[in-house]
């Protein structure tokens, strides 16, 4: 497991971030979101020691992380790191051996992963030569190909299409199968909702919101919808209830004291033909605006 | 957002209830890393067009000098005098023993022709470059242009040696009693003088001093490229995450080294055996010995400049930077270059005894022999010596500035930087 104890990094006098904590468990994929500059790429950077901390620590099982533990570790970079002028196979042996596999290990996984992609007939080519995507999944490859431990990626989904979206989904459940914790940081948030076991929210360096997509929501205020055979304008002077919108026979309703919701339904009953009285799951967007605002 | 496959009551992904063993928290021990990254720097430069082409035009070069070199050695042109007379006949045959042994490469041989008419017309035809013939007591060398100097030179002597030859027969003396004493002999403190010997020292260590240059320039600048690409394609945050900065730094530095002797020991090899099917070939054995001393001075040299060019290029941020972080190196060895070629006597002495300097000056004076055969020995050492403290300093302020991508740093900056 991998422990982030209120990290603090500062830039001059601008602390970008600022005393964040949380925790990635094994075998969990945690996402972490937030908006430009909110202090994704500074955390994650100080996990792996790219940037030195400035205040909190970082733990791997319980105790403070070494750059022996790091060595351990996949990590994709914001910036994509890759040579540019060298053949794709090339690199990511060369990678796979830094990180200590031996040759022919590194060249059978790599060839092993190429396949998967179907970048198997670019092996030969430069790197700068594939598509943005292409290289992205050059990237993912050089990351999880020696079995790392824990796995740090820095928008691993960006400009990807959706079929290689699922493809780099598919990697990332093998790792995590594994036990392998991961931490990805995302822009898009339907993703990280349908990916993650759990996610971070990060604003102005502090986390603003944490937990499952689904505990997150189950704290948002339960809206229900009630659609009505007739005009619903009725509902709002009803007592216990908070009525958020009306829009001819339908109400969006939030319940106030438990049980106004009884009085609500038999009052609707008795003007007419109730269609639809449901919950509203509120998107994760939303709740993003709201723990960000 | 259409996609909720969540809600609050369910279990928030699919996942494996088994333990998985597959992560073993024990690996963390990499072997040494510098010989992957030496093994890459190889590759990576074997494998590059430019510098493949570089070395074998080099190559080429090298070749087509000493080629060029025995062509014109072999090739000996006679020049063709018209005579009509035994005495004419005799004076140019006489030429050919006032030739320098070995340096002349061309031959002055008579051709008897009849008459005057004769003579003239083998001047217009080509068949005889010159006409030699002697006109109411005076020598006449005629031409169809004006004779070369050189041939003038050379008939000149012989007629003036002639003409006082049979005047002293007419004298009642000879030759060797009226030059008897006249001969200026020199002689030096230092003994017997080789001229051709010092010019080729003199050539030896213009080589010497070029090939450094060229080698430090071409390698430096490539190590110091290769390191700023790493910064600017931030594959340096993937590497300094896998494996120390320092094993980075060596396989990098000990890369490019192997790779800059390999070619050194080259070019020497093929300018040595080159010079063998000239006629400096008897300067061999001599020039081995010193040509040895350099490939080791220039090994010491080397690595300790690479570092060096190594922190030059993580000063940078991109390539751009390139040009300002690495002036200074290319300052220095401008200087180096032209200190190897023109410095002599005290100037020569110390900087055969500076680090860096002494690569070209030492074997310089191995050549002149103005070196005794300690002396390589202690420069070398104190060159070892500096080499090592320039390495440690290089890592730090390497393993400081490397992860720094803001723009460019100073050295003072570089140290200030937190690690």
């Amino acid at each position: 497991m991998l422990q982030v104890d209120r990290l603090t990094r500062q830039f001059g006098d601008h602390v970008a971030v600022d005393g964040v904590s949380f925790d990635v468990p094994d075998g969990q994929l945690v996402g972490f979101v937030g908006g430009n500059g909110a202090g994704k790429t500074t955390t994650m950077r100080m996990i792996m020691g790219v940037l030195a901390i400035h205040g909190g620590e970082v733990r791997v099982d319980g105790r403070p992380i070494t750059a022996a533990d790091r060595r351990t570790f996949g990590y994709m970079p914001e910036e994509r790191g890759l040579y540019p002028k060298q053949r794709i196979v090339d690199q990511l042996v060369y990678l796979g051996r830094l990180h200590g596999m031996s040759n022919a290990q590194a060249r059978s996984r790599t060839l092993e992963y190429l396949e998967r992609f179907g970048l198997a007939d670019r092996a030969k080519d430069h790197v700068e030569k594939l598509s943005l995507g292409n290289q992205q999944r050059v990237q993912i490859i050089a990351a999880v190909m020696a079995d790392p431990t824990l796995l740090i990626l820095d928008e691993p989904f960006s400009g990807l299409d959706p079929a290689a979206v699922d493809q780099m989904a598919d990697v990332l459940r093998e790792q995590t199968r594994r036990g392998v914790p991961i931490l990805f940081s995302s822009h898009q948030l339907d993703l990280v909702d349908r990916l993650s076991d759990s996610l971070v929210i990060l604003a102005k360096g502090r986390v603003v919101a944490a937990g499952t997509p689904g505990g997150l929501r189950a704290g948002a205020a339960v809206r229900h919808r009630l659609v009505l055979s007739g005009d619903a304008g009725w509902t709002r002077d009803l007592p216990g209830i908070h009525v958020a919108d009306v829009e001819g026979s339908s109400a969006v309703v939030e319940i106030l004291t438990p049980g106004a919701e009884r009085d609500l339904l038999a009052q609707a009953l008795s003007r007419g033909t109730v269609h639809a009285y449901a919950p509203i799951v509120p998107p994760l967007s939303e709740i993003y605006r709201e723990v960000t605002a | 957002m259409s996609s909720l496959i969540t809600d609050p009551s369910t279990s928030p992904a699919p996942r494996t209830d088994d333990p998985a063993p597959a992560v073993g928290r024990s690996r963390g021990k990499v072997g040494a890393a510098w010989p992957i990254v030496a093994t890459r720097e190889i590759v990576a430069r074997l494998t590059d067009k430019n510098f493949l082409i570089s070395t074998g035009f080099t190559l080429v070069l090298l070749i087509g000098v000493f080629a060029f070199q025995a062509f014109m050695a072999s090739k000996t042109s006679t020049t063709h005098v018209a005579v009509t007379t035994p005495a004419a006949a005799q004076i140019v045959q006489s030429t050919g023993s006032s030739g320098i042994p070995g340096m002349s490469s061309s031959d002055i041989a008579p051709t008897q022709v009849p008459d005057e008419a004769a003579a003239r017309a083998a001047l217009e035809d080509g068949s005889a470059d010159a006409w030699l013939h002697e006109t109411g007591g005076t020598w006449v060398l005629t031409g169809k242009d004006e004779p070369g100097s050189q041939l003038q030179s050379s008939i000149g002597a012989a007629v003036s040696s002639h003409v006082l030859a049979a005047n002293a027969a007419k004298a009642g003396t000879s030759m060797d009693t009226l030059s008897a004493g006249s001969r200026l002999t020199v002689d030096s403190l230092a003994g017997e003088t080789d001229s051709t010997g010092d010019a080729i020292a003199q050539i030896a260590g213009f080589v010497f001093a070029m090939l450094f240059y060229f080698a430090s320039l071409m390698f430096g600048m490539a190590i110091a490229t290769s390191v700023v690409e790493e910064k600017q394609s931030r594959i340096i945050e993937i590497l300094a995450t896998a494996i120390p900065i320092r094993q980075l730094l060596i396989g990098k530095v000990l890369g490019n080294s192997v790779l800059a002797l390999g070619q050194m020991v080259l070019f020497v090899g093929v300018a040595l055996v080159g010079l063998s099917f000239t006629d400096y070939g008897s300067f061999l054995p001599s020039l081995a010995g010193p040509s040895a001393w350099f490939l080791v001075f220039f090994l010491v040299g080397f690595v300790a400049l690479a570092c060096i060019w190594a922190v030059c290029g993580s000063l940078a941020s991109r390539s751009e930077d390139l040009q300002a972080t690495t002036m200074p190196m290319s300052l220095l060895l401008v200087g180096l270059l032209f200190l190897g070629m023109w410095a002599s006597g005290t100037t020569k002495v110390i900087a055969s005894y500076v680090p860096i300097a002494s690569v070209v000056t030492m074997p310089a004076r191995l050549l002149d022999g103005s070196a005794a055969w300690w002396e390589p020995v202690v420069s070398l050492g104190i060159t070892v010596a500096v080499a090592g403290g320039l390495i440690l300093i290089a890592e730090r302020i390497y393993r400081r500035s490397l992860l720094q991508t803001g723009g460019r740093l100073s050295i003072r900056q570089a140290l200030q930087v937190q690690e």
